[in-house]
């Protein structure tokens, strides 16, 4: 491996293992948010990330750690991170990982495949469907006893990217990581 | 000519009155109006659910309103570059009134519930229609960002079809107060789908796909089937929209934003545009 690869490689595993400042368990890496990096030769770092919502006001706070986290390479001169709505970050970016910790951490991931829900925006033009299902049709898996008997209390959580959810086995709300 | 209050040493290269960036103030200036019209409902909501969903359209659409607003200031979004950001800030809150683009609707005060949500339930069936058309912009940024922000207002629009579900499902009392709402904010809608200077360019260059007349249409069926389940689409029906709620795309606002909402809006960042954050 020649010294820039390696390079390279350092400052990714840097940025990928940033944490998300509002799920700390779970890094950006794991989140699927890091689309692109360039590495030149007198150590100019460009990152370019994926916010998973466009309306997160914690990608300043993403952006700031990363910055620091790349800085504090030696060989890093100059570091400068860009967030891009093309392509469009998707659920599918989860990592396995990521899923496991989202879990832990009491917070129902936002992938089951097949779900409608959980589909995740296609690729190029998006069309809205006409809303006329008033409830999610289907559940998430409970994060504390991984029954899929849930329904969506809320379309809106703490934060942007979640959503509120009850389980109807063990009586338990969680959050989930939504789908958009 | 349009000023802009802004920390010194701070210049926008790109000018305000281009066609694209009055595309762009039209698109941010309808986001941070609701946004801000919507803040209202934090901790008053009569339901936490109804509470946490203003609260969170609010910062959706706040945001989404500064993320327009970047795509003025470079082709890049770069929000995080010093001069940029003091240069949004000035775009989002520097401007006079009269250079603010959105739709009179948009600045109403939020009334009582039956108002708001059915301003809810109507502007958010217009952006989803807008951002719809503009995921096929030929501008590979506003495609790129559209298609970020139509797949969120999914969360907004569900929100609103259930609210309309239970407000025409209440008793007749109620649902003749919420029928009143919708006829007077459908009809105050037809401002939304005005023309703003330098749209006939943007339509021509592909910048936004579908005139703001166009729009109308396909908005009109989408309410159509919304409301029709409800037994509500009468209130499409309308004989004449009200002169009062024409004239914001070309900055022709009402006393509800030059002296409510816009002093209100602005006034910390008047006291001191240079402040850092």
């Amino acid at each position: 491996m020649t010294t820039q690869a390696a390079l390279v490689d350092r400052v990714r595993t840097a940025i990928e293992a940033v944490p998300d400042p509002e799920l700390p368990p779970v890094t950006i890496g794991m989140l699927g948010m890091v689309h692109d990096l360039e590495v030149d030769d007198d150590g100019r770092v460009r990152v370019a990330l994926l916010p998973t919502f466009a309306g997160c006001p914690a990608t300043d706070m993403i952006r700031i750690d990363v910055e620091a986290a790349v800085a504090a390479i030696p060989e890093v001169s100059d570091v400068r991170v860009q967030f891009h709505y093309t392509p469009v970050w998707t659920p599918a970016r989860i990592s396995e990982e990521g899923h496991r910790r989202l879990a832990d951490f009491g917070i129902a991931p936002p992938l089951d495949p097949g779900r409608e829900d959980d589909a995740g925006p296609p690729a190029g033009a998006v069309s809205l469907p006409i809303v006329s299902v008033v409830e999610a049709t289907s559940g998430r898996t409970c994060p504390w006893c991984e029954s899929t008997a849930t329904t969506r209390d809320s379309a809106f959580g703490p934060t942007p990217c979640r959503d509120l959810w009850m389980c109807t086995e063990c009586r338990q709300p969680f959050e989930g990581f939504k789908s958009a | 000519m349009t000023s802009l209050r802004a920390a010194p040493g701070v210049t926008i290269a790109t000018a305000l009155g281009a066609p694209r960036s009055q595309l762009l103030l039209v698109l941010g200036d309808d986001d941070l109006v609701t946004g801000h019209r919507a803040s209202y409902w934090t901790g008053v909501a009569p339901a936490i659910e109804m509470d946490l969903a203003f609260a969170t359209i609010a910062q959706d659409g706040i945001n989404h309103a500064d993320l327009w607003y970047q795509l003025i200031v470079g082709s890049e979004l770069s929000g995080n570059d010093p001069q940029v950001r003091a240069a949004v800030d000035a775009i989002g809150l520097g401007r006079d009134p009269g250079d603010y683009r959105h739709a009179i609707l948009c600045e109403r005060p939020p009334g009582d519930i039956a108002f708001s949500i059915a301003r809810h339930i109507v502007v958010d069936h217009v952006l989803a229609t807008r951002l719809d058309a503009l995921t096929g912009s030929s501008d590979r940024d506003i495609a790129g960002l559209a298609g970020k922000i139509a797949w969120e207002q999914r969360y907004h629009l569900r929100h609103a079809v259930r609210y309309l579900g239970l407000l025409a499902g209440a008793e007749p009392a109620q649902r003749s107060r919420f029928t009143r709402a919708l006829e007077r904010v459908v009809a105050e809608a037809f401002g939304l789908f005005e023309s703003f200077a330098g749209e006939a360019e943007v339509v021509a260059d592909g910048t936004l796909p579908v005139a703001h007349a166009e729009l109308r249409d396909a908005w009109l069926e989408r309410m159509q089937t919304v409301l029709a389940p409800h037994g509500l689409d009468g209130v499409l029906d309308v004989d004449e929209v009200p002169s009062d709620a024409l004239g914001g795309r070309l900055g022709n606002h009402s006393p509800d934003f030059t002296d409510e909402l816009w002093p209100e809006m602005t006034t910390l960042y008047r006291s001191d545009p240079a402040a850092e954050w």
